[in-house]
């Protein structure tokens, strides 16, 4: 799967930058810093293309028992095409990064990764990323049976 | 002033590469993957400093490099950036030797260290991919020079007292073509160092290393030995295949990859304009055994030929159920087109010929393996993955490999 994001600063706006200065890290000395989501965090979130607006929304439904939404942050592909989403009318987006972090594995994104987003009971996005089977290098790399599905070339 | 050659060497090339295209890599540790995803092929100055070398395991890296960042090698796009290289080398000099994908040789006569240094920026202006030069009376003084300036270094060591300082305490395993038997053998005689086999009896260097460890002595010595290929020399062999990834004892599955290799090996042969008269199959076990058996041919380069010679040598030596990590197809004895002995029993049915230009044409005109085996078919995983589609070995002109 993909447990985490990094994105350089740049690619987000100012002032979502200052709204989420808790995510900026500094992977090595003398280079550009990047922001992390990450699963784990204490919220949450993935920064996301929807339409033409780059906006962080909650990644998924972690904790929240009551709502109707799944609790995973992860959606398969398989059970998407399946129909098996379509009572929450999921909308396609891009998820902007450059790395995905899996087991302790950073790697390199080329373009993105595919997600959707659908609206709580109280109108509210959440965005989960579409995973499919890993690819034997993925999994070899990582250890993991499922990877995201990403925007342009396969790995 | 004698001759000049020079050495240029980039520096993590295949990391380089990749910081061409996504600059965020810039300054980070990074580890290039082999195909499989296990082992790390190249690795960038920072991910080295903290331990990481290369072959290593990612499992084996990642508690020495937690935030090291992983990518899966894509020899299509280094070798772009490589014959980017090497047309800028050959707007500086008159001759230039295409070693391999991140190294080359050239005639630096008349070169100052000036030009050397002009040389290693322009590349880097124009290529973004740093290169470490080395300049000198030979080749192998060239590459030492060179390799002593890493990273982003430029060697001129022309003067003696350079050329004395580079040879000094360099263990005389960093001489190209002096591996691990070579060295163990100049050791038991008190040669430890580049500068102990420079200073060497030549004739001693000669009864343990014959011919080729004496012209590495003349090199050492500043004497030219080792002439400057500008075109590669005819193959003896030509090889395709390497790892299959996940082991296995699927006969559909050998016999994919048969075809498979097979596919590329008659690329290649028809490539170097050559036919084959030996095949020989190597096989790798899980088990770490081993096996291999050989056949010959009337000359072909022919698709069906090979494939069925292939599925013979298979027969003969894969023992049934035993896991196949490693399959290599080597065709051997090797003549060119013009010089081949027409032959009653040749490659002479027509269909078969027609059927193999026509699969050509379509792969060249819309990509490689866009046509295929249908023995191929159960080999699909490999073929979705497109970075299968290209290897090393896919760069034609090195002089080396």
């Amino acid at each position: 799967m993909c447990f985490g994001i990094a994105l350089p600063m740049d690619a987000l706006p100012e002032n979502l930058v200052l709204q989420h200065q808790q995510r900026v890290v500094l992977r090595e000395p003398g280079t550009a810093r990047e922001l992390r989501f990450l699963f784990r965090d204490p919220q949450a979130e993935l920064p996301t293309w929807h339409g033409n607006q780059l906006a962080i929304y909650s990644w998924g439904n972690r904790d929240d028992k009551g709502s109707r939404l799944p609790r995973t942050g992860w959606c398969r592909q398989e059970s998407l095409e399946a129909g098996r989403w379509q009572y929450l009318h999921p909308e396609p987006v891009d998820i902007p990064a450059i790395m995905g972090l899996e087991k302790g594995v950073w790697f390199l994104i080329p373009e993105g990764i595919r997600g959707i987003l659908v609206r709580d009971e109280r109108e509210l996005p959440h965005v989960y990323m579409l995973t499919q089977p890993a690819s034997h290098y993925y999994q070899i790399m990582t250890r993991h049976d499922r990877m995201p599905v990403l925007l342009g070339q396969q790995m | 002033m004698g001759r000049h050659i020079g050495h240029l060497d980039a520096d993590c090339f295949y990391v380089s590469c990749e910081r061409v295209r996504y600059r965020s890599l810039q300054g980070q540790a990074v580890g290039v993957l082999g195909n499989q995803g296990a082992c790390i092929i190249a690795k960038s100055y920072e991910m080295k400093a903290r331990g990481v070398t290369t072959g290593m395991p990612i499992w084996d890296a990642l508690p020495l490099c937690p935030d090291g960042i992983f990518i899966k090698r894509d020899i299509e796009w280094y070798e772009v950036l490589s014959r980017r290289i090497l047309e800028i080398v050959r707007s500086f000099s008159p001759a230039v030797e295409y070693y391999s994908i991140d190294e080359m040789f050239f005639d630096a006569q008349g070169m100052s260290p000036d030009d050397a240094k002009a040389l290693q920026q322009r590349l880097l202006n124009q290529t973004a991919v740093p290169v470490s030069v080395g300049v000198a009376a030979s080749k192998i003084l060239a590459k030492l020079a060179s390799s002593s300036g890493k990273p982003f270094g430029c060697v001129y060591a022309v003067e003696e007292a350079v050329v004395r300082q580079l040879l000094h305490d360099r263990p005389v395993d960093k001489i190209t073509g002096v591996g691990r038997g070579s060295r163990l053998k100049l050791e038991s005689y008190g040669i430890h160092t580049c500068e102990d086999f420079a200073q060497a009896d030549r004739r001693l260097i000669r009864r343990l290393l014959t011919k080729r460890g004496e012209d590495l002595w003349w090199e050492l010595n500043g004497t030219p030995a080792l002439p400057l290929n500008t075109t590669r020399t005819a193959h003896t062999n030509l090889s395709r295949g390497g790892s299959l990834g996940i082991a296995t004892a699927a006969p559909e599955r050998l016999t994919g990859w048969i075809a498979r290799n097979t596919e590329r090996l008659v690329e290649a042969l028809d490539h170097h304009c050559v036919y084959c008269e030996q095949l020989t199959m190597s096989l790798g076990f899980k088990d770490g055994r081993s096996a291999s058996q050989q056949t010959s041919l009337t000359a072909t380069a022919g698709f069906q030929s090979l494939y069925l010679a292939s599925l013979r040598l298979l027969a003969a030596c894969w023992p049934a159920g035993r896991l196949v990590s490693y399959m290599h197809l080597i065709a051997g004895k090797l003549t060119t087109r013009q010089n081949v002995q027409r032959s009653l029993f040749g490659e002479s049915d027509p269909r078969q010929l027609a059927s193999d230009r026509v699969k050509q044409l379509i792969n060249q005109w819309h990509g490689r393996f866009a046509i295929r085996s249908g023995a191929t078919l159960p080999l699909d995983d490999i073929y979705r993955d497109v970075t299968n589609s290209y290897d090393v070995c896919d760069v034609y002109g090195k002089t080396c490999f």
